[in-house]
């Protein structure tokens, strides 16, 4: 080293005397804190000698470092038993627990990465010379490859999950503390390891049968699952890369008994060298049955995931496919959710004919409409650029600027379905602020085409404020997903359901409007022969808008039912409602409220016009004589109401279903259409049985305050999350009461 | 009237003979070794004393402590802060509760709450928010009797990979409305939207 490039040397002052004297001059307790030092500092700070925090602290007689040597010879059970408990920390890793307590605690992974190897030879278990007699023999050598395969994967997976949106800790943890997982090293290099592996494995003379296919075995399920990670992998292919892994996965779970485990080559002790700034942390005990079964949902997830390639370009069908496979229980993993993100935002699949926003926008408002007609964008601005631009050419620029307007909160929309299910909820309710804004933007472009389409003399062959209505109609869709996860997630308490279906009703009702305004316009241009019912577009279309129509109408009327029955559930006091001495009904409205307050619309009901609707009979706690009249009237609104509205949502399921999937622009997630389907179906037949047996069950009661009571057994179920997906209509149970 | 007097009567006769104090600075010597024990015998990874610290010292007067009259020993103890939140509010944060075990169901820890809500509420607080365990049903009946709502499912909240709700409760009407003052309104999409309580939440109540 040069002399003149060394630093200088570092100066050391003792303040121990002076720390101590301005020490004295406080008390105990008393701190010294500035605004800069924040709780999430303190949670940070570390207790030196105190043993659960400090990770440097020795109990008597323990030692700094492991002492497992990676070079002891290993019996071939034992390498199946290593390789199958680095699969069940590769898979806690997968799960979101930190590498650092899981595939950083083996030894032989620590050996490979550290110190920092410069070539793929160096990585050994050891570095520098040894004697021959101390070097690897072909088991160890075939671990090596093994291990060599699962950090490669380690650093792909790290790889396609940054490269999308996922939150640090929460989704995954993406940490390496500074050991460089082969980044540069390319795929073919650990395939030839693993290769020689398989060779050496296939020739190696002292081995049972079953042991020897066993480690080919995992050495074979490795190269396929690295080939399938590849981040490099093209589109067209994906779908080929998951089948054979899937076939090496059943022999993996049949032979692991086979496997010896090595409990002393995995050590928390290692972490003292990954992050001194970190508490000691235990090691995440996964067993082979649990992450088995991940890697199978892993495997089986982003073999789905390959589908989304042979989806129609079409947005919704997009939208449909990214809503089923948020909803695939078990919830797919980060990474899993990562690779369809992959997919999604790749360019071969955003570089369609026309923009994905504006196939959206025409595929609901604009239908063989002369405003997106493609001719439009054909045209040339006139070369004096005083000269008026034509109409059509005004037309497909003010699209154009729409659509531009547009691509942020479309992105945030798809990036929202692309979250883990509680963040979905979340991100959604902030995305919904985007769509307003852009609503009241997509206002003035709607008054600029108003203005060119009234120009030409075409105003009944294009649907009024299109863009709004377009706009308006999404954030709709979002609101009412907002609130049936909402009911999913256990959110809602039992005796907010009333309250909740109602809003989800109201929301409903509002998308129900908006859609029958399209479809009363496209009928219209039906009827004066600008569409030809037969062009296969509007075929296509009308089935689409059909389908749109019964879902929300359903969705308004079976939420509604609901709303129903839980208020009368209400004023029996069968649902539990806690006492709540800190808060108001008002209050609680206004937290529940919270996401929506800023739309503009749909607007928030006042709370007083809430109320009213939610408590006809006034109090829950004391209603007036008309519910116990209405409650023992089988003929009364109470329950015809709540009937009307439930035999409404049945019938506008079976339209529903009359378009299928196919309709519902679903065709991509048909199966899960049809389970989400069923589940709603399910739900209002249960519900009919609910309320048959209630109205039957209504005896009156002299001096009680509700003047009626009922003589079943009523039961809220608890939901359980992640179960099924009819988890978000609640449904009582009713049953004889036990005498 | 306070809504601790409210309270159901059972835990006013069964507690009754504990003494419930305020904490007190000056009291660090006397009862913060006891309250570091207490909170962290539920917790995996303890926290520093500067946490502790961090609360005790900026909001003392939001720490409540339940104590045996005879041997002066701590039985239960809440913690707290109440400062503007970057949403506007001026919010209220339960971040600690622990009731010893051998004391649990008396309602202990309502009444700590109760006194910590009051204390808050007293302050002007718009609304108090908390996290707890999904799995922590005594925990969130206790807040739910009180008032509190789930705002927010928050999953792999802890370290233990364990997913928490958000509670929320609203002290006084237009507090969704609020917004920061510095209109820098950033409403990312951060690991902690409710702030920058990272994985708090030591109930350990029952």
């Amino acid at each position: 080293m040069q002399q003149s490039t060394r630093p200088p040397e570092p100066k050391v002052h003792d303040i121990t005397e002076k720390f101590t004297r301005a020490c004295n001059a406080l008390e105990v307790g008393q701190l010294v804190k500035d605004d800069l030092f924040t709780l999430f500092e303190s949670i940070g700070a570390l207790e030196i000698m105190d043993s659960k925090m400090d990770s440097g602290f020795l109990k008597p007689g323990e030692t700094l470092e492991h002492d497992y040597d990676a070079l002891n010879s290993i019996l071939p059970e034992e390498l199946v038993g290593i390789m199958d408990q680095l699969l069940c920390h590769e898979m806690a890793w997968h799960t979101g627990y930190p590498l650092s307590q899981t595939l950083f605690t083996s030894v032989y992974i620590d050996n490979l990465l550290w110190p920092e190897p410069k070539t793929l030879a160096q990585a050994q278990f050891y570095r520098g010379s040894i004697p021959d007699e101390r070097r690897p023999g072909v088991l160890l050598e075939a671990l090596r490859a093994y291990c060599l395969a699962v950090i490669k994967c380690c650093d792909y997976v790290i790889a396609k999950v940054t490269g999308r949106d996922y939150f640090e800790e929460e989704d995954f943890c993406t940490h390496t503390y500074n050991r460089v997982l082969f980044v540069q090293i390319p795929l073919d290099v650990f395939m030839r390891e693993l290769d020689a592996a398989i060779e050496n494995i296939e020739s190696e003379p002292d081995l049972s049968e079953d042991v020897r296919s066993a480690i080919i075995t995992r050495l074979q399920f490795r190269k396929d699952f690295l080939i399938a990670l590849d981040p490099d992998c093209p589109l067209s292919q994906l779908e080929s890369y998951w089948p054979p892994i899937r076939s090496n996965l059943q022999p993996i779970k049949d032979t692991q008994p086979l496997g010896k485990p090595v409990p002393s080559s995995f050590t928390t002790k290692i972490q003292r060298r990954l992050a001194s700034t970190v508490p000691p942390r235990p090691i995440v005990e996964f067993e082979f049955k649990d992450a088995f079964e991940k890697l199978q949902q892993i495997c089986t997830d982003c073999e789905q995931a390959t589908n989304f390639v042979d989806l129609p370009s079409d947005p919704i069908e997009f939208q449909s496919f990214l809503w089923a496979y948020a909803g695939r229980k078990p919830a797919p993993l980060t990474y899993a959710r990562s690779y369809l993100g992959t997919i999604l935002f790749h360019p071969e699949t955003l570089n369609t004919g026309m923009s994905l926003p504006l196939l959206d926008v025409k595929g609901l408002v604009y239908p063989l409409s002369p405003v997106t007609d493609q001719s439009n964008w054909a045209l040339s601005p006139p070369r004096n650029p005083l000269m008026p631009k034509s109409p059509r050419l005004q037309l497909s620029l003010l699209v154009d600027e729409f659509i531009e307007r547009a691509s942020q909160p479309y992105l945030d929309f798809w990036t929202a379905l692309g979250q883990n299910r509680c963040r979905l909820r979340r991100m959604m309710t902030h995305v919904i602020i985007g769509w307003d804004n852009l609503q009241a933007d997509a206002g003035i472009v709607d008054e600029d085409i108003n203005r060119v389409v009234d120009e030409m003399g075409i105003r009944e062959q294009v649907l009024h404020d299109a863009l709004t209505t377009w706009t308006y109609h999404k954030k709709l869709w979002m609101v009412e997903r907002i609130v049936l996860l909402g009911f999913e997630q256990d959110i809602y308490l039992p005796d907010e359901y009333a309250s909740m279906y109602n809003f989800l009703s109201i929301i409903a009702s509002r998308r129900a409007l908006v859609l029958s305004r399209i479809s009363e316009h496209h009928a219209q241009r039906i009827a004066s022969g600008i569409i030809d019912t037969s062009d296969p577009e509007n075929v296509e279309y009308a089935s689409h808008i059909e389908s749109l129509q019964c879902e929300a109408t359903a969705l308004q009327d079976l939420s509604a039912a609901m709303a129903k029955l839980y208020t009368v559930l209400l004023y029996l006091r069968l649902v539990p409602v806690p006492k709540r001495p800190f808060s108001t009904e008002e209050l609680r409205y206004e937290l529940r409220m919270k996401p929506f307050l800023a739309l503009q619309p749909p607007e928030v009901e006042p709370f007083a016009q809430h109320q009213a609707l939610l408590q006809p009979f006034g109090p829950y706690e004391r209603p007036n004589a008309a519910f116990a009249a209405s409650m023992l009237d089988p003929k009364s609104g109470l329950w015809t109401d709540m009937e009307a509205a439930l035999q409404n949502a049945k019938g506008r399921l079976q339209g529903m279903k009359k378009q299928g999937a196919a309709g519902a622009k679903a065709s991509g997630a048909e199966t899960a259409w049809k389970e989400e389907f069923k589940g709603l179906v399910e739900s209002a037949v249960l519900f009919g049985v609910v309320i048959a047996r209630l109205k039957g069950a209504v005896r009156k009661v002299e001096g009680s305050e509700s003047g009626v009571a009922v003589d079943v057994k009523v039961e809220i179920p608890a939901i359980v999350v992640g179960t099924k997906c009819s988890d978000r209509w609640i449904v009582p149970t009713v049953s004889q009461k036990l005498k | 009237m306070s809504a601790i007097a409210n309270d159901s009567d059972k835990q006013a006769s069964s507690s009754g003979e504990l003494q419930y104090i305020q904490y007190e600075g000056d009291k660090e010597e006397t009862y913060l070794p006891a309250i570091r024990q207490l909170i962290s015998k539920d917790l995996s990874e303890p926290y520093s004393i500067y946490v502790y610290r961090y609360f005790l010292y900026q909001w003392g007067d939001l720490c409540f402590m339940a104590l045996d009259p005879l041997t002066n020993a701590l039985i239960g103890v809440v913690v707290c802060k109440l400062e503007t939140h970057r949403s506007g509010t001026f919010r209220g944060y339960i971040a600690m509760l622990a009731v010893q075990e051998s004391h649990r169901g008396k309602g202990i820890a309502t009444k700590l709450v109760c006194m910590a809500i009051d204390a808050m509420a007293a302050r002007q607080a718009d609304e108090i928010v908390l996290e707890t365990e999904v799995t922590n049903t005594a925990s969130m009946k206790l807040y739910e009797r009180l008032g509190f709502l789930r705002s927010k499912r928050l999953h792999r909240y802890y370290l233990n990979g364990n997913t928490a709700f958000r509670l929320v409760l609203y002290l006084k009407a237009g507090t969704a409305l609020k917004r920061p003052d510095m209109g820098d309104g950033a409403m990312g999409y951060g690991r902690y939207e409710g702030g920058d309580n990272a994985m708090f939440g030591a109930e350990a109540i029952a």
